[in-house]
């Protein structure tokens, strides 16, 4: 089924939206990288005195940019299981969740883990949908196999970062991170190679083309 | 244990490597200048083919006298507690780490250069400048053959030299340090999964590197499938190595600081930047989006040399600085 001309252009603009949220997360953590080289070597026993309050600003500045990659996630992957309006609503309410349970808790890394949460089964459902062969959600790629990794290498970094966030210091820590490792590369795999996977093959005609038209 | 017998005995294996790898280790910057002379003189290229399977067949050669050395090595170094006199276990030094490293990037990407097979004429004057400029990196700061795992080797005599003090509390320590990095560093399993994915990803790269540079400079979509390839297949074992890293690190600096390190600060630029590439390229078809795939694509590799060098470059966990 072909996804129409205006979803597509959705589709576009949260993946704009995806590779600049990536790009800032590059930025953070090449300006991260200078300072420490910076203070190592300028201000005496910083690892002591001054790593702590860089970790929490890294952490304050990077959360953010994390909840927007998860709902930007959540309103890219799962494309159409819910339509545009209510997928909004849906990521806004996880997102109010997650605020609540901050100013209930008092505790921004539980919010998060809310967030998290909530989106991870969200995927759940979504990756569940889409290897039932429902027809609800619609990728930018096709192919079911494709579908499947796409949808299980994005439940895969939430899992991630649910484990980073909630879990690294529970029992449950390695099991879940093996969870997510798995759902990461096997989606991957999937993602990457379907065409290889696949039991039906199909053979893609590729069009060489040159850049000077476009 | 008789520490001082071990010694000799490491003495006579860093000897046998000398004498054996010394020859290899000359001709690498030889070999790596007239890759270099191959890859730049257009009328020469035509001779590249064999000579990469040459040097291939070379690095692979030096790599099993290597292999050989690391084994001599578990072989040899055992660590004994001095408290019980009891076994803890031998050092397994993987074949991956400090005078290594480079020279495991240039036989990676010698491997791969091998087997290429899409656009390989135009690909192979490329990815020979990349490997000549790490076979010679690999033989002028690596120096595999003549100065093999100097940190492990100094700590290793640091420890055998404590047990041979007579002073319990010394011996005590150094069995403790010793200890640790055997368990938590050297012989863990992730120290044997995470630097080969990432070794393996970063060949991958350089030549997706290579067929970027082709695809600015013949403006066609073909070397950009080609680029692309290369890029996916080092993304898993980039995600993979990277994950796996993540548990290893809780459990060997426990109580250090090392979340936002300056070579995980890297990493995970690295890794961001790679993951916008394979996003934005889903657009390829659109009107000069060609452009951002490239920029992203060449920011991506160099931002992975960054990483490697911020290994010795950066302070913090992870660094050797």
């Amino acid at each position: 089924m072909k996804t129409p001309a205006h979803l597509r252009q959705w589709d576009y603009a949260l993946t704009v939206v995806t590779v600049a949220l990536l790009g800032t997360l590059g930025l953070q953590s090449f300006i991260g990288t200078a300072y420490v080289w910076w203070a190592e070597s300028v201000i005496p026993g910083w690892q002591i005195s001054g790593y702590p309050d860089f970790m929490l600003v890294m952490n304050v500045i990077a959360a953010p940019q994390v909840i927007a990659l998860v709902i930007v996630m959540g309103l890219c992957v799962p494309k159409r299981l819910f339509d545009r309006t209510a997928l909004v609503i849906v990521s806004a309410a996880m997102l109010g969740a997650g605020v609540a349970a901050w100013a209930w808790t008092g505790d921004a890394q539980t919010g998060l883990a809310v967030f998290l949460a909530l989106s991870a089964l969200i995927q759940v459902a979504v990756v569940a949908l889409t290897v039932a062969g429902v027809r609800g959600p619609s990728y930018l790629t096709e192919g079911r196999l494709v579908k499947t990794g796409s949808g299980l290498l994005h439940l895969g970094f939430i899992a991630f970062a649910y484990v980073v966030v909630a879990l690294q210091d529970s029992v449950f820590m390695l099991p879940a991170f093996w969870i997510a490792t798995f759902f990461t590369i096997a989606g991957t795999l999937m993602a990457f190679y379907a065409d290889k996977l696949a039991f039906k093959k199909t053979v893609r005609v590729e069009v060489d083309r040159s850049f000077e038209a476009v | 244990m008789n520490p001082a017998a071990t010694r000799t005995e490491f003495a006579a294996i860093i000897d046998t490597l000398a004498a054996f790898g010394t020859p290899l280790q000359v001709l690498m910057p030889v070999g790596a200048a007239i890759l270099l002379a191959l890859a730049l003189v257009p009328a020469w290229q035509r001779y590249l083919g064999p000579a990469v399977t040459g040097t291939t067949i070379l690095l692979l050669l030096g790599y099993a006298l290597l292999a050989w050395f690391h084994w001599r090595v578990w072989e040899l170094a055992v660590v004994v507690s001095p408290e019980t006199g009891a076994i803890s276990g031998r050092v397994a030094v993987p074949l991956w780490i400090e005078s290594v490293k480079l020279y495991v990037w240039a036989l990676t990407v010698a491997l791969m250069a091998v087997c290429i097979k899409r656009h390989r004429a135009e690909l192979l004057p490329g990815v020979s400048v990349i490997l000549s400029i790490l076979i010679a990196g690999a033989a002028v700061w690596g120096k595999p053959f003549t100065e093999p795992l100097p940190r492990f080797l100094n700590q290793y005599f640091g420890y055998l030299a404590a047990m041979d003090s007579g002073n319990f509390m010394i011996a005590m320590n150094a069995y403790q340090g010793m200890e640790g990095a055997r368990q938590f560093y050297y012989n863990t399993i992730y120290m044997w999964i995470h630097p080969p994915a990432l070794f393996f990803a970063y060949g991958t790269f350089a030549i997706s590197f290579v067929a970027t540079v082709l695809m600015i400079m013949r403006r066609h979509s073909s070397y950009e499938t080609t680029a692309y390839r290369w890029a996916r297949l080092g993304y898993l074992p980039l995600t993979a190595g990277m994950l796996l890293g993540f548990p290893w690190a809780i459990i060997a600096w426990q109580g250090e600081s090392w979340w936002w390190s300056g070579k995980v600060n890297m990493s995970i630029m690295l890794w961001v930047l790679y993951t916008a590439h394979l996003h934005a390229r889903l657009y390829l078809r659109r009107q000069g989006m060609w452009r951002w795939v490239a920029a992203l694509s060449i920011l991506s590799f160099l931002v992975l040399l960054l990483t490697y060098l911020a290994t010795y470059f950066v302070p913090g966990a992870h660094s050797v600085v």
